[in-house]
């Protein structure tokens, strides 16, 4: 089964594709000279990415084969007059036919026609805590929404430097869920706000067993983000940006940093943690890996799953390399490339 | 009504699905912008912000004169006039 990745760095997209997962052909960059921040590869066909740049701003392209890219004409904005602006779009996914963007400043966006029109959600955006708002060093943006398959009325979404976020009520109503989460700042007035969360995996068959890669740890919630407690058990720190999850086995995957103020591979070495008992124990899985005078991290967007059996696991760093294991962690490739800063990676089937 | 050429940098290709040289009609600086979005509306996102001002590192040139450095976009304009679209870029 052929695997496509789309990689997004900070000066172009790449098409990192394989047909065994053994040999990869990469072409590009796409978007030459653009931030590629997000990508999606629509239900209905199709592709979407998120493009920024700092002299020209955002946009969304759509692609029916990811060759040919065109503008959406109104992509996500804030109304004229706001002192918001939408720099950047952190995250695509979609749900029951609508695609959500969690975009930075920090907030919601959804789009029920393939992304051809989009509409905010303000009860997110315009939330009664919006004045505590904290950026975290990637700015202030909202990049995580995960759904209830079973629930389309619950919505989970996480932004930096604030927290994890829920709606109950398809959207209207938002609350925040950091309890048990250590603050990254306290606000004066409202506490329930601050957390800095980084990134969050969901247990596809329990959408309420929620992990959550933050900047004071790593967390597990069992309750839909009523409660979280820390789990680190093996790992060499608590700090990291991505957690992903294989929806067949269920492990996570992780890239611990060194302490926050450094934000480095520990040791000059890449390493990959893997849990496969649901978060309780994490192990190195890094076979392979560089294990010597590599310094790039791995930032939230740039770690994905395939789902295969046995399971991919992809990854891009900020020094612009690219690891691919083929069976869930067990070894790992570095592909001959080395590319801009990866701010994204997205793994497709097919 | 005049008619400009507008001249657009490579990194705007993505945008206009390659095309760098586009033509604008107005009887000042600001008709001739004003039609350039209408004839492209995806370009408005990227030359000016929220505000409707050009965005901080858009430069603007009409007829090699920066136009940051007029009164006013309400400047006449004249067939064959030149509007040039560039980034700032700074650092060493």
């Amino acid at each position: 089964m052929g695997v496509r990745l789309l990689v997004g760095t900070s000066k172009g997209g790449f098409w990192v594709t394989s047909d065994d997962r053994r040999e990869w052909a990469v072409e590009g960059p796409f978007f030459k000279g653009w931030k590629v921040t997000a990508g999606l590869r629509l239900a209905g066909g199709g592709f979407m990415a998120a493009v920024a740049s700092d002299i020209y701003g955002p946009a969304i392209f759509l692609s029916a084969d990811g060759e040919e890219w065109e503008q959406v004409e109104e992509g996500p904005a804030y109304p004229d007059g706001d002192d918001r602006r939408l720099r950047q779009v952190w995250t695509l996914r979609e749900h029951r036919g609508t695609v959500y963007a969690g975009v930075q400043d920090a907030g919601l966006f959804t789009s029920g026609d393939g992304g051809r029109s989009w509409k905010p959600v303000p009860g997110l955006n315009d939330h009664e805590t919006r004045g505590g708002w904290m950026p975290g060093a990637g700015g202030l943006c909202c990049h995580a929404v995960l759904f209830d398959h079973a629930n389309p009325d619950r919505v989970w979404c996480g932004i930096s430097a604030v927290g994890v976020f829920r709606t109950d009520d398809g959207g209207t109503t938002w609350t925040p869920k950091n309890r048990g989460v250590y603050w990254a700042h306290e606000d004066e007035e409202f506490k329930e706000i601050g957390h800095c969360v980084h990134g969050m995996a969901q247990d596809p068959d329990d959408p309420g067993r929620i992990f959550r890669q933050d900047h004071s740890g790593m967390y597990r919630s069992g309750d839909g983000g009523e409660s979280w407690t820390k789990n680190e058990t093996g790992l060499p720190s608590g700090f990291g940006f991505p957690v992903v999850m294989d929806d067949a086995t269920r492990y996570l995957f992780a890239v611990p940093l060194e302490a926050d103020q450094y934000r480095l591979p520990a040791g000059g070495a890449i390493r990959v943690y893997r849990s496969t008992d649901g978060g309780d124990s994490w192990h190195s899985a890094s076979a392979g890996l560089p294990a010597e005078h590599a310094y790039g991290g791995v930032l939230r967007g740039a770690m994905a799953v395939d789902n295969l059996d046995p399971g991919g696991v992809y990854m891009g760093t900020t020094s612009g390399t690219l690891h691919v294991s083929r069976d869930l962690g067990e070894s790992w490739v570095n592909l001959p490339v080395m590319l801009p800063r990866v701010l994204h990676l997205s793994a497709w089937v097919g | 009504m005049p008619t400009v050429t507008v001249h657009l940098p490579s990194l705007l290709e993505p945008v206009t699905g390659g095309v760098r040289e586009l033509t604008a009609s107005g009887g000042s600086l600001r008709e001739v912008l004003d039609d350039l979005v209408a004839r492209e509306p995806r370009l408005k996102p990227h030359l000016f912000n929220e505000a409707g001002e050009f965005r901080r590192h858009v430069l603007c040139f009409h007829n090699g004169t920066n136009t940051r450095w007029l009164a006013c976009l309400d400047a006449p304009v004249a067939d064959g006039d030149t509007v040039l679209f560039m980034q700032a870029v700074s650092g060493g």
